[in-house]
Parts: structure tokens; sequence; C-alpha cells
């Protein structure tokens, strides 16, 4: 997937570049309104992350420009602003998600991956992990062609799993993904070990492998390797 | 005591006194006046008297009316002085002793001496000084009485605007967006202090909102920075390239820079709230916001194995921001569930203009007054933030609800209510 990071914030965009690259998404950065512009005019992206405060230019406007331009491409809005106005607006005029600062970014990468599928097929796509097969729009898992059964938080979980596929994944970027902004994560630490341990069960019952590594201390690892 | 009081008793004590003081010197200079004329007067029939005598060579004569005497008496000695003097003479007729002024003297009269006495009633001259005495008071009073009342009603006046500039004052808040003006008044002096104070104002508010913006500005800036350490860290730890010790380092700061977002992102909030930066307004339901929230909520309510007893009004709405009325809920729900006892109680209710919960706990009642201070915590949940309830206070206050926190049967009970 090409995915354009418009991000002034150089670190910020390297890292998140460093991170996706591992994910075999090919990724290119501009840090202003101007470069951004540039790029949509020339390229065509799967993907576009994009800052809100830029330089030389607001992102809503790059938002605006694009959905002028009729150019289909994923939108995530990245802001250090959490204003319910910025989001309500990012989202009416046509981004996907909108993210605050500071963003875990195993889950920036759960959402590109939810985009991706949306956009290359078109939503009634199956996902398919060796011997795990999730069909994301009927909320629905397999191993080995047998249905898991599995609670909605449990199917959320695998999805995020395998969307982050053997990466290490903090118990505070799981339960900000399972519960939101309104859960603190040190209440939802317990109750994650348990949704895991349900999920574990369910999959190894069903013949699937253990893929499922605890990181002591950390999180969790979806472990293929 | 006001001033207005104070200048008054001053004002009356003294004319009081002055007036005393007057009213004494005033009667005897009468008096003495009142004398002299009588004097003269008798000085007068003397020399009449001595002309009569010299006429008609009678003793004894005795003027016709009680009001003027004369006493004639022969005495050997002669050329004694004119003597004055006040005397009580009884008056028969009314049975009493009446104020009489005498003149004494002795003349010759065909060689014989004799010592004359006139006397001059006083009585009508008496009752004329103190019928004037009387009317001065009278005027005096009025005059002192008529003085007090327009001082009081101007001073009222004059003061009205320096009340008016106390009052503004007293109930004068920094984060009120609404401009300090003072009257414009027409003594130099409050005029004055009006513009001083004006002018205090102002730029006390001024640095205050610049202090105010700069830590907004500080708060939205560290945003930032928090991300890239965040990632960074997030990135070091799929490096898998360390020992244990190594990890563990990582994962604690990780965890404190999240820490750091939270606390960061709800500060935000807070000066938002304060900045009444959330001006839309449309019936919410709580009912609504509740459903919603304690789906969200299930994992921990069993994991807590939480007795859940809810008892909503139905279709009770209120008006106020969305976001907010969420935070309220929220913020309200997930205190009682996180400072709960494994095994207890949430009770949530939602009736006419109040809402409710009430959850079991510690076994003590918390402070009232710390309760809704930012950063308190109590010492059994040292994770929380400290801020749920601030938040709590502070919509509460934007939208003038009352919020308060009772502890009874061992239930922490926490309402609002929507006054």
């Amino acid at each position: 997937m090409k995915i354009l990071i418009i991000e002034d914030e150089k670190s910020l965009s390297d890292a998140i570049v460093e991170y996706l690259d591992g994910e075999g998404h090919l990724c290119e950065v501009v840090y202003t309104f101007e470069e951004a512009v540039e790029k949509i005019e020339l390229y065509q992206y799967d993907c576009m992350v994009v800052d809100i405060n830029l330089p030389d230019g607001s992102g809503l406007d790059l938002i605006r420009l694009i959905k002028k331009r009729s150019i289909t491409v994923g939108i995530i809005v990245v802001s250090a602003r959490n204003s319910l106005d910025n989001k309500i607006e990012g989202l009416e005029i046509g981004a996907d998600h909108y993210l605050t600062k500071p963003f875990h970014l195993a889950e920036l990468n759960a959402h590109l991956k939810s985009i991706h599928r949306r956009i290359s097929f078109n939503g009634s796509n199956e996902l398919i992990l060796n011997e795990i097969k999730l069909i994301p729009e009927a909320h629905r898992a397999f191993v080995l062609d047998q249905e898991l059964v599995l609670t909605k938080k449990e199917y959320e979980l695998l999805l995020f799993f395998i969307s982050n596929k053997n990466k290490i994944i903090t118990k505070a970027g799981l339960a900000e993904h399972l519960w939101g902004d309104h859960m603190d994560a040190a209440d939802s630490y317990d109750f994650i070990y348990t949704h895991i341990k349900n999920l574990r069960r369910e999959l190894l019952k069903k013949g699937c492998k253990d893929y499922i590594r605890t990181i002591y201390g950390l999180g969790y690892k979806f472990d293929l390797t | 005591m006001r001033l207005l009081t104070k200048t008054t008793l001053n004002l009356l004590s003294i004319s009081l006194f002055i007036y005393l003081f007057g009213v004494i010197a005033f009667y005897y200079s009468l008096r003495i006046q009142v004398d002299n004329n009588v004097n003269n007067e008798m000085e007068k029939r003397k020399q009449s008297i001595i002309r009569q005598m010299e006429e008609v060579h009678t003793s004894n004569t005795q003027p016709p009316t009680r009001n003027e005497m004369v006493v004639i008496s022969p005495v050997e000695t002669a050329g004694l002085a004119d003597t004055y003097a006040d005397t009580l003479i009884f008056n028969g007729d009314e049975k009493r002793y009446q104020l009489y002024r005498q003149l004494g003297f002795t003349e010759t009269v065909n060689n014989q001496n004799y010592y004359i006495r006139i006397y001059k009633s006083l009585e009508e001259t008496d009752r004329l000084i103190v019928r004037i005495i009387m009317i001065m008071t009278i005027l005096v009073i009025l005059l002192i009485v008529t003085l007090l009342v327009i001082n009081r009603y101007s001073s009222q006046q004059v003061w009205r605007v320096f009340y008016d500039t106390v009052d503004k004052i007293n109930r004068y808040d920094l984060n009120s967006h609404e401009a300090f003006r003072l009257e414009e008044s027409e003594v130099k002096e409050f005029s004055d202090l009006n513009r001083v104070l004006q002018t205090m104002t102002e730029r006390i508010r001024n640095d205050y909102l610049n202090l105010k913006e700069y830590t907004e500005n500080a708060s939205h800036e560290i945003q930032t920075p928090l991300a890239i350490i965040n990632s960074k860290l997030e990135l070091l730890l799929q490096s898998g390239e360390m020992n244990e010790k190594q990890y563990k380092a990582l994962v604690d700061a990780y965890e404190a820079s999240i820490r750091l977002s939270k606390y960061n992102s709800t500060l935000i909030l807070l000066a938002k709230i304060e900045n009444k930066q959330f001006p839309e307004s449309k019936l919410v339901s709580f009912e609504l916001i509740l459903t919603n929230l304690l789906g969200n909520l299930e994992d921990l309510i069993r994991s807590k194995k939480l007795e859940v007893v809810t008892n909503f009004l139905p279709y009770a709405t209120i008006q106020m921001n969305p976001y907010l009325a969420e935070m309220l809920v929220v913020n309200l729900v997930k205190n009682a569930v996180r400072h709960n006892v494994k095994g207890g109680k949430l009770a949530i209710e939602i009736g006419q203009a109040f809402f409710q919960v009430s959850n079991t706990g510690p076994e003590q009642p918390l402070d009232n007054n710390l309760l809704f201070q930012r950063f308190y915590k109590s010492s059994a949940s040292p994770e929380s933030l400290g801020l749920g309830l601030a938040i709590v206070e502070k919509i509460c206050a934007l939208y003038g609800f009352r919020v308060s926190y009772q502890f009874n049967e061992k239930m922490h009970c926490l309402r609002v209510d929507f006054v």
C-alpha cells in the first residue's frame, strides 16, 4: 500500500515511516502543505496520514482539496488539538479516522489496515493468515474453516493482533484500541488478560497454533515467526 | 460602622454640645441685658419718686400696682450708694414667692433722711426669657434635624457610586468574560478611585489571560513532543535487541509518557470548560449515555463483580452540551466503578432534575472539601489521575448545577442537581 505522510514534525514522521515500512507499506513523507499538494497532483496514493497543523496551511484544507478533485484515498487525520469541533469537521469533510496526538503506532497501523481492506476489496474481503481467516465485514473469524465463537471484544482483539502481527503491542495500546479514551489503561489491564486468555483458548481449541506470546510486563505479540 | 453614621453622630454630638453652651451663655447675656433695662427703668423711677417726695412730703407712699412697689422709711444715716439686688417677695394672692428686682437708696428730703427701696417684678421678663429660649431650642432642634436629613440624603447620593464600586469589585471574577465597568462619578475622589481600579483590574486581567494562554499553548505544544516520545519508545520496543532490564526501563518510560499525555489532555479539557468553549447545547438523554457507557464498562464491572442497580426516570432530558454531558456521566460512573470494592454495589439513578451515583468503597467518608480539588487522590488508587471529579465540578459550575457528596449506609453518593 502506498502511503503519503504529511507531518511537519520530522522525528514523528520518521517513527511512523519506520513502523509502517516493516509492514510492507511504501511510505513517502512531506513536511509542508505545498509539498503535499505537489505530491497529490503527481502521484496516486492509497492512504494519507495528515497532520492538521502544518507550517503553511491546514490539513483540513488539504482534505477539502482532495475531495474537490475526487481523488480516492483513505485519510487519517492526526492532530495535537483534541478538539471535538476539529474532529467532527475532519470526519465530515471526508477523513476516515481522527487520531489525537500522542497516539499509538499500533493504533495508526490498525486503522490503515482497515482502510486498506476497504479500498482494495470494497470491504467484502477475507483476511487470511496461515490457518486463520477473518471476514471483517461480518465480524466473523475462522480457524481451519471452523468458525470461532468470540465476543465482540475478542474479535476486535484478534483483528488488532493480526493487523499488528509480529509486533509488540503494549497493554496501553491495546486498552485504548478496545475501550477508547474512557478507560484508563491501568483499570483495564486485568481484563485484557481475561480476554486474551479466552481468545487463546478458543484459537487453540479449533486447532490453531499458539501465536499469542505474552511479553512480561510489557504486552503481547502475535508471533508468526 | 458606616462612614455616614459615623459623621452623622459626630455632627450631632458636637452640635448638641455647642448648643448647650450656647443656651447657657444666651440665657445669662439675656439676663444681664434684662437686668440692665430694669435697672435703667428703676433709675428713672427713683428720680420721679424723689421729685414726688420733694413735692408732697409724705412717707410710706405705696404705688398702686404690685409690680412696682416702693417702700420709704426714715433713717439716720445718709449718703448710702445705690444698691441693686434680686429678692423674693411673698405674693399673698398667689401664695408663692415671686422674683423682684430691688433698688435701694437714701435720699434727704427737708433734712430728713429716707431709705427708699423700689421693687420691680421680674415675673414677666422671666417668662419672656423662658419663652425665647424654648422657641430657640425648637428652632435649633429643627435646624439640626433638617441638616441631618439633608446631609444623609446627599451623602447617600454622593456615596452611591462608591458602594456600587465596592459591590462590583466584590462580585468581580477574573474568569468572567464580562468587561469590568465602573460608574462615572461627579466626585473627583471617587472618579479617581474608579479610574485607578479600572486600570488595575484591566492589568491584572491581561496578565491573567496571558498566563492562561501561555499554559494552554504550552499544553498543546507538549502533545507533539509527547507523540514523538511515545512513538520512538514504541519503535524501540519492536527492535527486540534489549535485555530484560532495558525492557523494564523502557516500559516504565513508555507508561509514564502515556500518563503524562493523559494529564495534559485532561488539563486542556478543564481549561476549555473554564473558557466556555463548548457553546453547543441541546437536549441530552442521560439514559442513552449511561446505556452506552455501561456497555463499555461491562468488562470492568464484571471483573469487579459489581451489582449494578439502575433507576431511570423515562424520557428525562437535560439541556446542555452533549460532549460535556457525556464527560459528566462518564467521570462519575467511572469513579464509582474504580473506587468500588470487589463484589460491591453500584446504584445509578436519574430522577426529576437530578442524577445520582452511589457506590460501595472505602469504609470512611471522603473529605468533602478536598474531593473536588485537582489531583486529590485517595491512597487506595494511586493510578487514578485525580482529575475526574474536578471535571465534574467544572461542568456543574458552568451550568450552575449543584453537585454534592454524601456518605450514608456505607455508600458514597455523588449527586448532581440540575437547578
